[in-house]
């Protein structure tokens, strides 16, 4: 029996751009190049539907129930747990 | 039959208690103490119900509760608990067959006494855990007839450029245990699978009306990972499924909230996932949130999902060996998409009633989603959801 190849690279182009586009957004984030935001600004950021964390527990339910239907997982920035098998 | 086992891939490991607690060390050694959202001042519970159903005729009935309660040094314990009724219907010929085969769905059922019953299972969760402003640690353990699963997990943050960023870390170790039931036509012996995940997020606020939040998630998997009651038709007969043991996942995912002027909002996400089965899928999702009155909003949902298949898997396989000795019955190896709609209403009281303080102290919430793929599956979820402030 052969053994299973333990790593795989994203090969095509498109899905090379794709992460090469993540992976710029995710650092561009941490650059000084967008301008400040003060403090008193940040009013419509509190509000519940401009928060990630409200959403949080939701996005955490529907993962779960996907992993069971599909054969991927995460996005959410956390880890999932159990055996996902509904 | 015996299930043969491959060799974790070179270059991972599965981590070990001492390993597990040099990674929380480090991890909580990053840590600083707070700025950013502080834990409630006040305990808040909330309960939820929740009913899935499946054109397979699977239901699983939710019945969820959570509490957070604040405790010493801005820090909340925070506990959640689930029960779960996870009904799957009779199958619809002898046990054996290939007819029976195919009524077997991704859920987990043995054949065993009576299959032309309906199988019901009940699964336990349990999760605890302590928040402070900038770091968690949490413990979760869920237990059913056939599968005890265990998890803890970690995460830090931390806020820099005048708390414009921030950046957060975190990581998790599970390990579960499968103790298979009896099964007339598979008996797979017990079984474990572990699992090691780390994420890197980072999120910012790049106008007054708008955040972006982009990540990488990473996981490795060893063990067992196919369905211990489910067989292959193989090479003219019926063989035991068979997945590879380990499994490296990783994606990378980029959203954006963006505040819209009639106080409503626009969230975008984009996730793309890859792993060395062979599996590479995009997500693309989107929800709109509208006010429609002081304390009421809506929220209208749309999500579309694509994948590739994994190298091992066929709609046929001409011998019992498979593909490199793997074959697979789960169509979530194969090629595949998908829609999900939803739309939900959310109330809080506390913006709606002016002078009855225990009714102020209530949320409430509707939730319902339709979901179907391409392989002619279709499901329907709802949720209700009642919180309350003390």
């Amino acid at each position: 029996m052969s053994g299973h190849r333990a790593r795989r690279t994203i090969g095509s182009l498109p899905l090379r751009l794709a992460a090469a586009s993540c992976l710029l957004a995710l650092l561009g984030l941490g650059s000084g190049c967008t301008s400040a935001v003060r403090a008193y600004q940040r009013e419509r950021l509190t509000e519940r539907i401009m928060s990630f964390q409200a959403d949080a527990k939701a996005t955490a339910r529907r993962m779960k129930t996907l992993e069971s239907r599909e054969g991927s997982t995460g996005g959410s920035g956390g880890a999932g747990g159990g055996c996902a098998c509904n | 039959m015996q299930l043969r086992r491959g060799t974790p891939a070179r270059g991972t490991r599965v981590l070990g208690p001492a390993a597990l607690a040099r990674t929380l060390a480090v991890v909580a050694a990053w840590a600083m103490p707070a700025l950013a959202e502080p834990p409630p001042d006040a305990p808040i519970a909330n309960s939820m119900f929740r009913y899935f159903t499946g054109s397979d005729h699977i239901g699983v009935r939710s019945l969820m509760g959570d509490y957070t309660m604040p405790v010493f040094q801005s820090s909340a314990l925070t506990l959640h608990w689930n029960n779960e009724q996870v009904r799957i219907p009779a199958i619809s010929a002898p046990a054996g067959t290939q007819e029976a085969i195919d009524a077997i769905t991704t859920a987990s059922r043995p054949i065993a006494g009576n299959a032309f019953q309906d199988f019901v299972k009940v699964r336990n969760e349990f999760q605890g855990g302590i928040h402070a402003e900038h770091r968690s640690v949490d413990y979760y353990l869920s237990t059913e007839s056939d599968y005890l699963g265990q998890q803890v997990t970690a995460k830090v943050d931390r806020d820099v450029r005048d708390d414009l960023l921030n950046l957060a870390v975190g990581t998790s170790v599970g390990w579960d245990a499968i103790r298979p039931a009896e099964d007339s036509d598979t008996n797979s012996d017990d079984d474990k699978k572990t699992t090691l995940h780390c994420n890197l997020v980072a999120t910012r606020i790049m106008a007054p009306t708008t955040v972006v939040r982009a990540g990488f998630e990473y996981n490795i998997v060893h063990g067992l990972q196919h369905n211990p009651y489910r067989n292959v038709y193989a090479g003219g007969t019926n063989v035991p499924e068979r997945h590879p043991d380990a499994r490296q996942r990783r994606d990378l995912f980029l959203k954006l909230n963006q505040y819209l002027s009639n106080r409503s909002s626009l969230k975008l996400n984009y996730r793309l996932y890859n792993d060395d089965w062979g599996i590479t899928s995009h997500e693309i999702g989107s929800n709109i949130n509208q006010y429609i009155t002081q304390g009421v909003f809506v929220r209208w949902d749309y999500r579309y999902y694509t994948q590739t298949s994994a190298d091992f898997y066929r709609p046929e396989y001409p011998t019992v060996d498979g593909i490199g000795g793997y074959r697979t019955g789960d169509y979530r190896m194969g090629v595949l998409s998908s829609h999900l709609f939803g739309a939900a209403v959310n109330v809080d009281l506390a913006d709606l009633i002016t002078d009855h303080d225990w009714w102020r102290r209530l949320g409430l919430s509707v939730n319902y989603e339709r979901y179907f793929n391409n392989n002619n599956y279709s499901a329907n979820i709802v949720e209700t959801s009642l919180d309350f402030r003390f």
